[in-house]
């Protein structure tokens, strides 16, 4: 399954590589498919059974070296094309 | 009112969907071109409203969403019925609903008002899709062979393979990391070849299906000429927030209110239908 996340303070690339591989990662394999450093999104990938253990991880994460952070998902599905077309992100002029 | 559904709705194809508003949270309304009106309401705004609908499939013991449906082009919807009057009465007097809409009218051979002249009192705005163009370099494709939705060992892919590497191009995922990469395992699915140009056009709008028909007659065409080319895509996601999917199925966002489908076009005109739905959905037809 596939997550869009989206970091709220730009704690940068190491949280999601050193976070996840610590916290989450010894225990469960996550992909980390994208990571823009501009919007501070990413694209994770996990097997279905994990992941109700890796959106929990990312909801408690609320500290990293001392900084706060936050982690919304934006949008999960099992599909990876689903999240390239986000009507929600739908700006008229 | 019944002036624009004698003119829009009863003749060609009338589309409308309310614009930002979230299926899961807010009040939604769209218009179907068969004539079929769906409003997806809260709890509070179906009792003020009155109108007779059903509680929404997705709304879990406690229903807190309806849907209702007025169908447009009934017989027994005109000026003088009740049924008419009542919906009237409804919508303008006891629950007023305002929303902004997405409007599209499709009627070959038109003649007569269109939708900017009809609402040129209200405030109404023409809007053209966005249209995107991008060059992708030396991109690993899979290798597909029509006939073999299942692939072929090292001859052609699956269908599941080609959906989940196009996820992976169109969101800009490497390709190439390795089994034993730290950051993420994806890779192209074998076998694959390396093409020296993709060609990826993204268009983003309120897009109607008599367009999209066009738009897919105009890639078959492509293959009309000879070219490198073994296959190439269409891929067109539905509104996350739209109160329906397929017909007249209700669909709901869930986690992600994903509602696609992807056509996959051989150069020998053979294709593949992928059509994917979220967890708040019925299976596609």
């Amino acid at each position: 399954i596939h997550l869009l996340i989206n970091n709220y303070k730009s704690t940068g690339w190491y949280l999601l590589n050193n976070v996840f591989f610590s916290q989450v990662g010894a225990a469960l394999p996550v992909d980390v498919l994208t990571y823009e450093e501009k919007t501070l999104s990413a694209i994770l990938r996990v097997v279905s059974s994990g992941l109700v253990k890796l959106w929990s991880a990312l909801t408690l994460l609320g500290f990293y070296q001392n900084r706060r952070c936050a982690f919304r998902v934006l949008q999960a599905s099992p599909f990876l094309l689903a999240l390239s077309g986000n009507s929600r992100e739908l700006v008229l002029d | 009112a019944h002036e624009f559904i004698d003119a829009f709705v009863k003749k060609g194809s009338c589309y409308a969907l309310t614009y930002n508003t979230k299926i899961d949270q807010d009040n939604t309304a769209a218009l179907l071109p068969n004539g079929k009106l769906i409003l997806s309401v809260d709890k509070d705004t179906y009792e003020e409203l009155g109108l007779q609908g059903r509680p929404s499939q997705y709304s879990g013991k406690k229903v807190m969403r309806y849907i209702v449906t007025v169908d447009l082009t009934d017989s027994g919807f005109h000026p003088d019925s009740k049924k008419h009057n009542r919906v009237l009465w409804a919508l303008k007097e006891k629950k007023p609903l305002e929303f902004d809409f997405l409007l599209a009218w499709y009627n070959p051979g038109a003649e007569g008002s269109t939708l900017m002249s009809y609402f040129s009192k209200k405030q109404i705005q023409a809007l053209k899709p966005k249209i995107t163009f991008s060059t992708l370099r030396d991109l690993e494709c899979p290798v597909l062979q029509s006939n073999e939705l299942q692939g072929k060992p090292d001859e052609s892919c699956s269908t599941e393979e080609l959906f989940e590497w196009l996820g992976a191009v169109l969101n800009q995922v490497s390709l190439n990391n390795k089994s034993s990469s730290f950051l993420s395992t994806y890779c192209c699915p074998q076998p694959n070849t390396m093409v020296e140009k993709a060609f990826l056009c993204t268009i983003t709008g309120f897009i109607i299906p008599e367009k999209i028909i066009q738009l897919l007659e105009q890639l078959c065409c492509y293959f009309g000429e000879p070219k490198l080319a073994y296959w190439l895509t269409l891929t067109v996601h539905g509104f996350a927030d739209s109160p329906v999917s397929w017909r007249e199925s209700e669909h709901g966002f869930h986690k992600g209110g994903e509602n696609l489908y992807n056509f996959v076009i051989f150069r020998n005109l053979d294709y593949w239908l992928q059509m994917a739905v979220g967890t708040n959905d019925d299976c596609p037809p």
